[in-house]
């Protein structure tokens, strides 16, 4: 097992990276090495796929299970090794699929298919030991020897990448909405890595054509919520619980909170969201079930102990998961792309389980006094007043916007975010993405001029609503998005985080504060590069990165 | 359940809460602390448990510990220097006194809690084994699921008397309230009497768990392997009929077996289990049948042993349950095989004393 693609992992040693029997995500070496195969044998079906793709034969459903496929990879999502097994056995499926396509096509149309080597040839033996044994050719760190760190972190930055724009294009895929050219791309980056690279320069090239390729599942995304629950709108959450039966939903999957809400719908249980799910509230079809009564607890590291406390079922729809603690490991479901060993998972949408536990738990015995925060300011919202903003930026009255982006995660030094959110000067606005916010959200920021002064646009899955939001003021304002007085302070902890920071570089934002840590898998070197040609920062402490930003705008 | 592991070199570690509590346990010097007090039913809130996240920090007042490997972004240096630690990260080096930086209700203590159950069915299955089937008293508090892993067990109390013994669950987890124990009828002993006397539908039980750690290894695809004696086909059942419920794609096979024919039972849940399983095989053995009996003769250890020699098991993870001298004698026969210990699960059924 070797891992670094998550901000926890492990820099005990010299050498950072996960590689005892068990990642400090959880997961133990047999999962680290399935993953890393399956990873290997997506890149098998990439490389028929794009060619497949250029004779005219393309194979949709293939796309889909890549999506899903490397969605199973991501940090925090699926330790189930059983899992691994049948989804390897499936890829070598899916992947000859796809080869039989390309070779009928070729032969159709009078043109010699190519031999290719590598994941597209590789075969599954039928047992776990055997997979895992063949795992050691599927390592990131396969070649190393041969072709050095810095090759080897571009590659994994390309690859951590991809898995993150396969999830957010799974999320889409869910809710129906998918787009030829996103699996275009994944196969030509998948193609592009199964062919071992060592170009540095090219590599750098490809990890902007994730980026570009990410914007693109933002906009698929961003319509897939939309189109099917309507644009979000600033709404009032409640915070602490309601007497009743009650079902918690966590992770970013909107699809299964909808089929929970419409599949509890009159029985006498309450919906509530954690986590990333929170935005749920602001989008009108959503909302308009009135059993969706509030949310629960704060960002996904904390689950341990509000699960435990949390009377009811608990779904995961996506990342992020933690080992279930024996308090509650009998009434926690899985779904989507979750994953773990022992726990009860959903494959077919039919919550069924979920709402007989539901009315079997105690629920909430009482009501507690009602507290509630607003979300829901994504581009229609914050759009629909740009005139008042862009008055109040002219006026002098906001003098600052600072987005505060990423995931949140159990690091003492996360605490900069929330000293960060406090520090910002008063005619400063803080602007919110991911569940970092769950940090300070419940803290009273005020208003300037009865524009709140915390602005929640939503999930990471909204990050095309803030690029659209820090587009639409630049254009107002005639200038570039690095001209603009907005500062990006990015949190990040996982994989989708990692696509999001690569869109962001590709659209030329620069000055980007990066944090907690940096991502094990850039080298000195690879740092340097990045810092040189994208000027992204790491952070220091909130006070001197405030007044950096405001310095900077000045 | 379970055999007691020894522990020698242990020191007293003793934990105290933001709001006062006090939790004390043993750790052996080889053990961290985290995994102490999770042994003491006693867990703690972790995330990694690898020394990176931090979650785990408690500040030393009193004591000599080592620390293992760690991150200094979950521990800086000069957090260290004020003895603070991480619990995953901390071995004993003499009793300790730790604060923790959270109040009691953040650690879970599995404190089972007691509840009233109905006597739903009493019957004999088999000679000198019944069937005892109970339904939860519903508690506003509580609610009527029956959490629990496949393979634990649950105290049962009588109420008049006061006597307690522990059984296998041989039912699934379920919101229903519905616990199902196979109970084989020891002569003279106590809870035996009440139950072949005074047990009847309508009354109840007190019953407390689930506790045990004999349960499935979730993580593996291995063919699993089950070789019960007597009731010690309970927990057995209930793992294939999670299995069967999951519909989990594992190779199984069960060696299930009892003196005299007359003893054999549950075959008609076998039966079920066989037509919804069609990965599983049972194998029903008799040691000393007395009439025309048509299935295995002998001890279901001889049964395996035969398979084994045949081949007809490939790496097989071990499940077994029964009287000692069948769970020994699986343990040797695993080893003969080449099936290292951590591949066999197994729990012993004693008599109460």
């Amino acid at each position: 097992m070797f891992c670094y693609q998550c901000e926890q992992t492990d820099r005990s040693s010299s050498v950072a990276g996960c590689s005892d029997a068990k990642g400090m995500c959880g997961k133990d070496t047999v999962t680290a090495d399935l993953q890393d195969l399956l990873v290997y044998a997506v890149k098998g079906i990439g490389q028929y796929a794009r060619r497949a793709r250029a004779l005219g034969v393309p194979d949709r459903e293939a796309g889909g299970f890549v999506l899903y496929a490397l969605f199973t990879t991501l940090t925090n999502v699926n330790f189930n090794p059983a899992r691994f097994v049948s989804l390897l056995q499936e890829a070598a499926q899916v992947r000859d699929r796809v080869k039989a396509a390309y070779e009928a096509a070729a032969s159709a149309q009078g043109v010699t298919p190519e031999t290719l080597f590598g994941p597209a040839a590789w075969q599954p033996v039928a047992d776990m030991d055997g997979l895992v044994a063949q795992a050691s050719v599927a390592a990131i760190t396969s070649d190393r020897d041969r072709v050095g760190d810095d090759v080897i972190g571009l590659r994994s930055m390309v690859l951590y990448g991809i898995k993150g724009v396969a999830a957010y294009a799974h999320h889409a895929h869910v809710l129906g909405y998918e787009k030829d050219e996103i699996y275009a791309g994944l196969e030509d980056l998948l193609d592009f890595l199964a062919s071992d690279p060592v170009d540095l320069e090219g590599l750098l090239e490809q990890s902007m054509a994730v980026g570009r390729l990410n914007l693109t599942v933002m906009e698929v995304l961003d319509a897939a919520n939309t189109g099917n629950f309507g644009a979000q709108q600033p709404t009032s959450v409640r915070v602490t619980p309601v007497k009743g039966k009650a079902i918690l939903v966590s992770g970013h999957d909107l699809k299964d909170l909808s089929l929970i809400l419409e599949q509890t719908k009159d029985k006498g249980i309450n919906v509530y969201t954690h986590g990333e799910v929170l935005p749920a509230h602001a989008y009108p079809k959503l909302k308009a079930y009135p059993h969706l009564v509030g949310n629960y607890g704060s960002a996904w590291q904390n689950q341990i102990t509000e699960f435990a406390d949390f009377p009811g079922p608990i779904v995961i729809t996506s990342n992020c998961l933690i080992e279930p603690a024996p308090r509650y490991r009998q009434r926690i479901f899985t779904s989507g792309p979750v994953g773990w060993p022992g726990i009860r998972h959903i494959a077919n949408g039919d919550f069924s389980p979920v709402i007989q536990a539901a009315l079997a738990l105690p629920g909430f015995i009482n009501d507690v006094p009602e507290k509630t925060i607003t979300v829901g300011f994504g581009r229609d919202a914050v759009l629909g007043v740009a005139g008042a903003v862009i008055d109040a930026v002219k006026s002098g009255a906001i003098s600052h916007f600072f987005l505060i982006g990423g995931c949140d995660g159990a690091a003492p030094g996360r605490n900069y975010y929330t000293e960060f959110a406090e520090q910002v000067p008063s005619d400063g606005v803080v602007l919110t993405l991911g569940c970092a916010k769950y940090r300070f959200n419940q803290h009273d920021f005020g208003d300037i001029g009865g524009i709140p002064r915390l602005l929640d646009i939503g999930q990471c899955n909204d990050t095309y609503s803030a690029i659209k939001i820090a587009s639409a003021l630049a254009e107002a304002f005639g200038c570039g998005v690095n001209d603009l007085p907005l500062s990006l302070v990015v949190s990040w902890f996982e994989q989708k985080a990692v696509a999001v920071l690569l869109t962001l570089l590709a659209l030329g934002i620069r000055d980007i504060r990066l944090g907690p840590s940096l991502p094990a898998f850039l080298t000195p070197a690879l740092l340097e590069q990045v810092v040189a040609r994208f000027a992204v920062k790491p952070i220091t402490t909130p006070t001197a990165d405030i007044a950096a930003s405001l310095r900077q705008a000045a | 359940m379970n055999d007691a592991r020894p522990m020698t070199d242990t020191h007293t570690i003793r934990l105290a809460t933001k709001d006062g509590q006090d939790f004390v346990f043993e750790c052996a010097a080889t053990e961290d602390i985290v995994a102490a007090a999770a042994n003491a039913h006693i867990f703690l809130p972790v995330q990694c448990r690898a020394g990176a996240c931090g979650t785990c920090r408690a500040t030393c007042e009193d004591g000599a510990y080592d620390l293992g490997a760690y991150s200094p972004g979950a521990l800086p240096e000069d957090a260290a220097a004020r003895r603070e630690v991480l619990l995953c990260r901390t071995f004993p080096r003499g009793s300790l006194s730790l604060v923790l930086p959270y109040e009691s209700t953040r650690i879970a203590t599995e404190n089972a809690v007691p509840r009233l159950a109905n006597i739903t069915d009493v019957v004999e299955i088999g000679e000198k084994t019944l069937r005892l089937a109970l339904t939860l008293v519903p508690d506003e508090r509580l609610g009527t699921g029956v959490e629990f892993e496949p393979g634990q067990y649950m105290e049962l109390k009588v109420p008049e008397t006061g006597v307690t013994r522990a059984y296998s669950l041989a039912n699934t987890p379920n919101w229903d309230g519905q616990l199902e124990f196979l109970i084989r009828l020891q002569p003279g002993g106590q809870f035996s009497s009440w139950l072949s006397s005074d047990a009847k539908p309508g009354g109840q039980l007190q019953v407390r768990g689930p506790f045990g750690c004999f349960v499935l290894n979730q993580g593996s695809s291995r063919p699993r392997v089950f070789v019960g004696g007597g009731t010690g086909l309970a927990p057995l059942l209930s793992m294939l009929r999670r299995m069967a419920d999951w519909q989990e794609p594992h190779q199984a096979h069960l060696y299930f077996g009892v003196n005299r024919e007359a003893e054999m039972f549950s075959r008609p849940d076998l039966e079920r289990l066989a037509v919804e399983m069609p990965n599983l095989r049972i194998t029903l053995c008799v040691w000393r049948p007395e009439g025309d009996w048509n299935g295995f003769v002998g001890s279901p250890i001889e049964a395996l042993k035969q398979d084994f020699e045949a081949g007809n098991l490939s790496s097989p993870e071990l499940y077994v349950c029964g009287p000692p001298g069948l769970v020994d004698a699986t343990d040797s026969l695993a080893r003969q095989f080449g099936i290292s210990g951590d591949r066999v699960f197994s729990e012993k059924f004693l008599p109460a004393s």
